[in-house]
């Protein structure tokens, strides 16, 4: 029993130089394939193919025997690694064959076909290997989003990005959306599904819970007691630092995370606003809120398709200007500031785009109410500016079944109290803007009482200057 | 012809082409990606407009009103009755702790602490703490966020303000504008995205230094454009005696062909901007007479930013412009009002320099407000660094001065996104050290960025062999300043 045990330690110590051996035969099968396709063929370059070869085959079978090795460990998920074993035993023998039919010089036609056979068994053999070492997802993960668009991937997980953003991060719950990312990024390569490194998975709570080899990893609450963290804050150079050398390790603002998750409890339901905050963890978490704006806005939940780029050029032509609110958003924003002199005629080419619009603002130019129909068929808008235009209450009915316009400036326009009706019915409406309009201080009183959530501008209505204590200004000297 | 393309080449340095073949790939993508018309072959869109942020921005314009010399926290945000009681006692060394000095104070054997000599009143709904010589900013304290722990690195003027405006205490980089010119372009094609306007109060003044509105290693179309007060807003901008718009087209229609041919021989991107810059100052002729033209502005809108600001070159004037200017799309407008260098005859100073921009700095708010632009335009209103809470030379009841000090002053926000009607921050009992929720300059920044839909940290320029952005290397968004 006892030198059974020593045995397979032995079988593992050889399995993990399979990984290093490995690499040898596949760049040597490669030079074999490169010299027989691409070289000129002589009896010369025949023998020295075949001698190629004979070396491959050597080293692939001691390599495939260390695998086996290294597959005893238990720490590759079983699935995987049959399809990964039997194909590099698949590999071996093809090799064999092919070594013995070129050795006997048999027809071109079968050798090139067991050529391309081989190695194409062994790129995939090779594939299947390197995602059992780094993960299923590790070749592709950091394509950037414009080469995933074209290859038709789906774009990268919030895993992959430095600090995942969260927009409202007091309602975020702690495990998922700050430790699991984490945990995701830089542990879960080697503890997890299909690897599990110290018998330990970090993938789901109940395996976090469950610990490793050496029992529970995690200490709710002493967070110095708990192995996740201590490993962490070992010198880098223990050969019990996690992650281990090569992979790249916590930044101190994770391990803080981390630190701070355990310390309160690790508890996997609970919001980041649940969990009392210190002076250490706040820049920690601020971070996670650097590149977001909130946008109250339901629309910005919302995905919309691109714009047409030749519609938006026929749009800018007018002189308006029509772009995305932001890079990584397809809503857009209409300015005419620099077109003072549209009309409707220029503007009937924005119902091209009239889904994508969230911002409309065509203060100061020749907007009549002809088009208001165009802007009721704008499903998206949020803000609409028709500040100094000629529109009137009449054409204000038209507005009222925008589900999402929280903002309309009606500055400088002849409406007044009449319209306001129509705005009260708006009910997604914040903000109204009715300076120099004919509106009364009557009407903004009604206005506001069928609407108390509405923030009215109707001007300034205070008396300036304000009085100074006037000795104050000449103090004695 | 071997020979040709080689004489080409040499006029090209070899760090000009590594810019220019990495501006060639990288700022392909950026220019199309925030001037989606520069590719389109529109020669009257060309230049500019508008840029599209990382993310959506809150802000779409900035007005800074810089309140050149450091007006003093004590007596404007930063209420300290402590001080008052405390008054002419010496400062605790263990308050001042390793504090540098200037050259003013280092050799004062007592450091007198010193209340302030004007009352503080509680305002609006935040019931926010505001000096008595500044009762229109404290009639709209629920429109503002009062900061009082800003930080800054620097204790003198001149690092201080180059610090403040260009995130370095060296004048090589590029002011906050200029990169949001870089960043986001101009909204109005015939106005430049940065512009400058600077007044002088009654107060001991400091200078004002173009490197502060530098575009540093920028395209220098991104530099800060200065209005002046005399009859010619903009030096050199109309047309000589003698010569009518044909003409002046005709002239720059060659000049810019020579330009273009000269460009091709030495590949300087220099000789582009130069005509980019001839471009807008044709276009700035007709928009720029209307804008300063402040006669046409209504009685009432007078009445509220004072009599003041119908007088070129003072600071109320210049407000108003600034309004001007911000509505008509320019992406940044800087003011620089010098005067609060208060080191002695503080209580004087300090009121008369309050009486020059409290109303104006709140008219230009509430104005903004019942136009439907506050949403949009950040406000900023304040100094390079605080003063101290000690007295700079002989202390008496009502006559004293005070120092330069870093480590914590008092600024406030309006609009733009910014959490209104609240104050950020807390200092000590006696205002010298910051308690609670430090504001570094590089913090001010990113979250100034951040507020205009630009990621600080992603919004680089490549120079000298590296990547520099406004916060170059520091610099964390503040999210309790955030709307």
């Amino acid at each position: 029993m006892i030198i059974a045990e020593a045995g397979q330690q032995w079988l593992i110590f050889w399995g993990h130089f399979h990984p290093m051996l490995v690499h040898l035969p596949i760049g040597m099968f490669f030079m074999a394939g490169i010299l027989h396709f691409f070289a000129k063929q002589t009896s010369e370059s025949q023998g020295l193919i075949v001698r190629i070869l004979m070396w491959t085959t050597a080293f692939s079978i001691v390599s495939a025997a260390m695998g086996w090795g290294l597959a005893q460990s238990g720490e590759y998920d079983p699935d995987a690694l049959q399809i990964h074993q039997w194909l590099g035993i698949s590999t071996c023998v093809l090799s064999v064959g092919l070594t013995y039919v070129m050795r006997a010089g048999m027809n071109h036609r079968l050798t090139n076909s067991l050529f391309v056979l081989s190695l194409l068994c062994l790129t995939i053999t090779g594939h299947y290997g390197g995602n059992l070492t780094h993960g299923s997802d590790y070749l592709l993960s950091s394509l950037p989003s414009s080469g995933r668009k074209v290859l038709g991937i789906k774009q990268a997980e919030e895993a992959n990005k430095a600090v995942p953003q969260i927009a409202n991060l007091p309602e975020a719950i702690v495990y998922t959306q700050l430790v699991k990312p984490l945990l995701t990024q830089k542990c879960t390569s080697c503890h997890n599904e299909q690897k599990q490194k110290g018998k330990l998975r970090l993938d789901t709570p109940e395996f976090i819970l469950l610990g490793g080899e050496d029992g529970p990893v995690v200490s709710a609450g002493k967070p110095l007691e708990s192995e996740l963290i201590k490993r962490l804050l070992l010198d880098a150079s223990d050969e019990h630092h996690m992650p281990p050398k090569g992979k790249t390790p916590l930044t101190e603002n994770e391990i803080a995370l981390l630190h701070w998750w355990v310390q309160h409890g690790a508890d996997f339901k609970k919001k980041v606003s649940e969990l009392p905050s210190d002076e250490r963890i706040k820049p920690v978490l601020a971070a996670y809120t650097q590149g977001v704006v909130s946008q109250e806005s339901p629309v910005y939940k919302q995905e919309v398709d691109e714009a047409d780029e030749a519609d938006l050029a026929r749009i800018r032509k007018h002189g308006l200007m029509a772009n995305p609110i932001s890079k990584d958003q397809n809503f857009i924003e209409v300015n005419a500031i620099n077109a003072p002199r549209v009309t409707n005629k220029e503007l009937a080419d924005l119902s091209k785009i009239q889904g994508q619009i969230v911002r409309l603002k065509l203060g100061n130019t020749g907007v009549s109410g002809d088009f208001i129909k165009e802007i009721a068929a704008m499903p998206l808008l949020i803000q609409l500016d028709l500040n100094h235009t000629k529109l009137t209450d009449q054409d204000l009915v038209g507005l009222k079944n925008l589900a999402y316009l929280e903002s309309i400036n009606l500055v400088g326009t002849p409406i007044s109290d009449r319209g306001l009706a129509s705005l009260a019915h708006i009910k997604s409406l914040k903000r109204v803007y009715l300076w120099q309009t004919r509106v009364t201080e009557k009407g903004v009183a009604v206005l506001k009482k069928m609407r108390p959530d509405l923030t009215i501008q109707s001007g300034f209505k205070g008396r300036w200057p304000l009085e100074v204590d006037s000795a104050k200004l000449t103090p004695t000297k | 012809m071997e020979n040709e393309f080689f004489k080409n080449r040499l006029n090209i340095t070899r760090r000009h082409f590594f810019g220019q073949a990495a501006a060639g790939i990288g700022g392909l993508a950026l220019g199309s990606l925030l001037v989606p018309e520069l590719f389109k072959g529109d020669a009257s869109a060309q230049s500019l407009p508008l840029g599209v942020a990382h993310f959506a921005p809150k802000a779409k314009r900035v007005i800074y009103l810089c309140q050149n010399g450091a007006p003093s926290q004590y007596e404007s945000f930063d209420y300290k009755p402590m001080l008052n009681k405390m008054a002419g006692q010496d400062l605790p060394d263990s308050i001042r702790g390793t504090q540098r000095l200037t050259g003013m104070t280092a050799s004062q054997d007592k450091f007198p602490l010193v209340g302030s000599y004007y009352n503080f009143k509680q305002h609006g709904k935040s019931g926010t703490y505001i000096s008595e010589i500044f009762p229109h900013i404290g009639s709209i304290a629920d429109d503002i966020c009062v900061i009082r722990t800003m930080s800054t690195d620097a204790i003198n003027h001149d690092p201080a303000l180059t610090f403040l405006q260009t995130g370095a205490q060296v004048g090589n980089r590029p002011s906050m504008g200029a990169w949001m010119s870089y960043g986001l372009g101009s909204e109005n094609k015939n106005l430049p995205a940065f512009c400058v306007l600077l007044s002088r109060g009654r107060g001991n003044g400091q200078g004002v230094y173009s490197k502060l509105w530098t575009n540093g290693f920028l395209d220098s179309t991104h530099q800060g454009v200065v209005f002046s007060s005399s009859e010619d807003p903009i030096l050199y901008l109309n047309d000589s005696d003698g010569i009518d718009k044909a003409g002046r087209r005709r002239m720059l229609d060659q000049l810019a062909e020579l330009n273009h041919e000269g460009f091709a021989e030495n590949k300087d991107p220099e000789v582009e901007a130069k005509v980019q810059q001839y471009e807008m100052a044709y276009r700035m002729q007709t928009a720029v007479p209307e804008l300063t033209d402040l006669s046409k502005e209504p009685d009432h809108i007078i009445k509220m930013y004072g009599p003041e600001c119908l007088v070129p070159g003072t600071y109320a004037a210049n407000v108003l412009l600034a309004r001007k200017l911000s509505e008509s799309g320019v992406r940044f407008v800087q003011i620089y009002h010098q005067g609060w260098d208060s080191h002695g005859n503080l209580p004087q100073e300090m009121a008369m320099q309050a009486q020059d921009v409290d109303r104006s700095s709140a008219a230009l708010i509430t104005d903004l407000k019942q136009r439907g632009l506050l949403d949009e335009t950040l406000v900023i209103w304040g100094g390079e660094f605080g003063r101290t809470n000690y007295c700079q030379g002989k202390y008496t009841v009502d006559n004293y001065g005070r120092d330069h000090h870093p480590r914590a002053y008092s600024i406030f926000m309006a609009g733009g996104g910014v959490k209104a009607g609240t104050v950020y921050g807390e200092t000590d009992e006696l205002g010298y050290n910051v308690v609670k929720d430090p504001v570094h300059i590089h913090d001010f920044h990113a979250t100034v960025q951040h507020l205009m839909g630009i990621n600080h940290e992603q919004l680089t320029y490549k120079h000298l062999g590296r990547r520099y952005r406004l916060t170059d290397i520091a610099g964390n968004v503040l999210p309790g300043l955030i709307a």
